[in-house]
């Protein structure tokens, strides 16, 4: 009771990854200096400008200032701006002085009344921003309320909830997300994540979080990539220095002869000070995640298909069937003949990210977790049940799952004589089809209350069936 | 010590007055007006209960007040110092206050057994009014077609909702049972029509869960295994708040959800707007337009 009301919980730590541990004490204190360098620590966070997020409230040019009046213009979209946001001055005579702070906001004119005069006034064209790291800020405000608990604080999906579920919850530190409707070697994008997080996934126990606001939403998604940023950061660079200074590294290293613990650990120290050494891997390792990210969000990053959606029939649905069975597809590998989640791929020994044989056999996720091919016939489709989300699915797999991507095996010609005819994506449609009239495979017409074929109903058999009994209490 | 217990128990009918006089303007007993007929009824209901309740309370609190304060004022000195009368049962009045309760008690259970009887009860369901709304929004029925024009089901932790689709000819189909193809399909965002009587079935997907409108009065127990008929009537179209009430889970308080009541046409063009997402292809008009809330 005590803890609650003081704080002694004290503040939250992002948490270490696994390897983190496997370090020489030198090397994880270097770590830790980079992250909370870039990153800093949830409370007191670091917008880095590096990073393709939108992290400020809104960013623009100075139009007129003078006295208490700033007018500015500002990049489209930006965030609500409210009284008291501060207003950063990030060129000019203004740079690095003290911030100012807005008293009322005029969203019309892009004009704010601020709290006091300006001793200087700005010239036009300085560039300001308006809530500097203020999304973040509500990012991680929302984020504690309502992911935390199953993703964790560092986006390891390692929550105080996480062990009771399955699938566990997300770990975002790959920057891999599963449902996804951009190419297969792309990212997801804003609207992918937001779009689950919006109608959650069903059949799992991420919820829908439908209530948000906007920018609600805005806050959330960008504070998810943030950490999913920090993540990958810190993943990629363990990986880096363990090669030579984890523990184990250094031990074989001394053992080999010349080297001494003193001379490895003095080499680190150079290798950290020289720019040109582990500065420059920090550098790439960023700049490689950066343009993944902003690539994955561009228009031509999406899933387009070729072709509208073809009209669902029995002869389409039949060609879907064909297509699912086809061995070179090997769908039916993986989902089974009739669909059912348990193909023979589910009872083969599989090895492990370290080349070791997983002790339970079937397909595992790049997170290490068992992940069984979906049961077609249970109506719920994780990733979204629009036609585009199915088709994204098999054209571009599901990311970080065994399920692969099928573009370049189901797209072909139209006319497959005629190597100069268009390319098609017919194929895909029929399987979209198939997949969408299997819970409905073995429903006779006229069962549940209603005839799946034949639309017009008969009213006797529903009436038996019809689910409007008096319920009692 | 004996006037401060006498003015304890004086003390606490003098607090059920004022906050009886106190609770109804200041909105303490509800979350704002009731918003549907029915929850008038229920308010009042309420109000009635709460009469009877208090009228008992302040009564036998004063009775127990004014006896302690006969007793200590008895055995003040220089009073005559009369000892308190102590008696052993009075059939006459055992008979009297059991009966008095039991009679107020009856009275209450035949009182409310209309209302009741219209929220529970299918065959008092204003069922005349529901199809007026069918006729309204064409729906394409049966006789013995369901009333629902949604299926609620609970899951820990988001109501996942399933209205019918659309026939070819623009006619909305009727609800069934069990999901078809042409389903439309949204999570915790329930859109019905206002101002008029609307019915939805509830189901659970694993635990038990209640579907609770507390502006509409209406509160429902989900049952794992049953599908429980509700219907409610919203008087202005606006938005109301859609709650879990029965404690399911760690996750129980993320149960919260929106219930739109709006007019026929906004309702058939939120169909609409369900099924035009539902079945985006990212094709035809114009591309990108998928993202569209
Ligand atoms: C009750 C636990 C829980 C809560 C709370 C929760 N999630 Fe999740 N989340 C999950 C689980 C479980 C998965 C993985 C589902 C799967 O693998 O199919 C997931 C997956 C995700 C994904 C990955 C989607 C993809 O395509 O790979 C994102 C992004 C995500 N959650 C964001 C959020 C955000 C943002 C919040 C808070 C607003 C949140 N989650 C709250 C359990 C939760
Ligand atoms: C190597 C095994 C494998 C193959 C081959 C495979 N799948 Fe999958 N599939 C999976 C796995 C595993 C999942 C579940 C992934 C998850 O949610 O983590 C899945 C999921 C799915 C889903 C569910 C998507 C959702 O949103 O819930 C569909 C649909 C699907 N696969 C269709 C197909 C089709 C069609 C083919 C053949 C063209 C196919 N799969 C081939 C393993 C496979
Ligand atoms: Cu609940």
């Amino acid at each position: 009771m005590i803890c609650l009301i003081s704080g002694c919980g004290g503040q939250p730590e992002f948490s270490h990854s696994e390897k983190f541990q496997t370090l020489k004490p030198y090397a994880q204190i270097y770590v830790d200096q980079v992250l909370d360098n870039y990153f800093g620590s949830p409370s007191d966070m670091v917008a880095w400008d590096k990073l393709p997020l939108e992290l400020h409230y809104g960013q623009g040019t100075v139009v007129e200032a003078s006295g208490r009046m700033l007018t500015v213009e500002l990049q489209a979209p930006h965030a609500e701006i409210t009284a008291g946001t501060e207003v950063l001055w990030d060129s000019g005579i203004l740079n690095d002085k003290d911030s100012a702070w807005i008293l009322e906001w005029d969203e019309a004119k892009h004009q704010a009344k601020l709290e006091s005069p300006l001793a200087t006034n700005p010239e036009v064209g300085d560039a300001v921003i308006l809530g500097p790291g203020q999304i973040l800020a509500t990012g991680r405000m929302l984020y504690a309320e309502h992911c935390q608990h199953c993703h964790g604080v560092a986006g390891d999906g390692n929550g105080p909830t996480a062990p009771y579920l399955n699938p566990r919850p997300r770990d975002y530190r790959k920057g891999i997300f599963k449902f996804t409707t951009t190419q297969s070697s792309k990212r997801a994008s804003r609207e992918d994540l937001s779009r689950i997080v919006e109608d959650g996934i069903p059949g799992t126990y991420m919820p829908s979080f439908k209530l948000l606001t906007e920018d609600e939403m805005t806050s959330i998604i960008e504070y998810v990539m943030w950490l999913s940023m920090r993540g990958e950061l810190e993943n990629q660079l363990i990986g880096l220095l363990a090669d030579s200074y984890s523990v184990e590294a250094v031990e074989d290293r001394i053992a080999g002869g010349d080297e001494t613990s003193d001379t490895i650990h003095q080499e680190f120290i150079d290798a950290v000070n020289d720019p040109d050494s582990f500065p420059f891997e920090v550098d790439t390792i960023v700049s490689r995640f950066t343009s993944e990210w902003v690539s994955s969000q561009e228009p031509d990053a999406e899933v387009q298909p070729l072709t509208p959606r073809t009209p669902s029939s029995d002869e389409s649905i039949a060609k879907g069937r064909e297509l699912y069975l086809k061995p070179s597809l090997k769908c039916a590998q993986c989902h089974g003949e009739a669909g059912l989640g348990d193909g023979s791929q589910t009872f083969a020994v599989s090895k492990d990210a370290a080349g070791q044989d997983n002790l339970t056999p079937g397909l595992y996720d790049t997170w290490g977790n068992l992940v069984k091919p979906r049961n077609l016939h249970s109506g719920i489709y994780r990733g979204g049940r629009r036609p585009i989300d199915l088709y994204s699915r098999i054209y571009a797999g599901i990311k970080g799952t065994p399920m692969p991507a099928f573009s370049s095996t189901l797209l072909r010609k139209s006319n497959p004589e005629d190597s100069g005819s268009e390319m098609t994506d017919e194929d895909i449609w029929h399987l979209v089809n198939y997949i969408y009239s299997i819970p409905f495979e073995d429903v006779k017409a006229g069962q549940g209350g209603s005839s799946i074929a034949n639309p017009v109903k008969d009213a006797n058999t529903a009436s038996e069936e019809d689910s409007e009994e008096v319920a009692v209490n | 010590m004996k006037w401060f217990w006498c003015l304890f128990f004086a003390f606490w009918p003098i607090v059920a007055i004022v906050v009886c006089l106190l609770a109804p303007g200041n909105n303490w007993w509800f979350p704002g007006e009731a918003a549907s007929p029915l929850g008038r009824r229920i308010d009042d209901l309420f109000y009635m209960i709460l009469w009877i309740t208090s009228i008992t309370f302040v009564g036998t609190q004063l009775v127990l007040a004014y006896v302690l304060f006969k007793g200590a004022s008895d055995t003040e000195p220089g009073t005559a110092n009369e000892k308190a009368w102590f008696s052993h049962g009075s059939h006459k009045l055992e008979v009297i206050w059991s009966s008095v309760p039991a009679v107020i008690l009856l009275f209450i259970a035949f009182y409310q057994l209309d209302v009741w009887a219209e929220y529970r009860v299918k065959d008092a369901f204003p069922r005349k009014r529901m199809e007026a709304v069918f006729e309204r929004i064409h729906q394409d029925r049966q006789k013995n077609d369901s009333l629902a024009l949604a299926e609620v089901t609970a899951r820990q932790f988001e109501w996942r909702i399933r209205y019918p689709g659309f026939n070819a000819d623009g006619t909305l189909k009727a609800l069934m049972p069990d999901p078809q193809p042409t389903d439309l399909y949204a999570v915790n965002d329930l859109h019905l029509p206002a101002s008029a009587p609307v019915m939805i079935n509830l189901r659970t997907q694993d635990v038990q869960h209640s579907f609770f409108l507390p502006e509409l009065r209406i509160k429902q127990d989900a049952v794992p295994g049953l599908v429980i008929p509700i219907w409610f009537e919203a008087d202005q179209q606006r938005s109301y708040q859609l709650l879990c009430a029965e404690l399911c889970g760690w996750g129980h308080y993320k149960m919260n959800a929106r219930f739109v009541a709006e007019s026929d046409e906004q309702f058939i063009e939120y169909l609409r707007q369900l099924e035009r997402e539902q079945n985006e292809d990212r094709v035809d008009d114009a591309p990108d337009t998928d993202e569209e809330e």
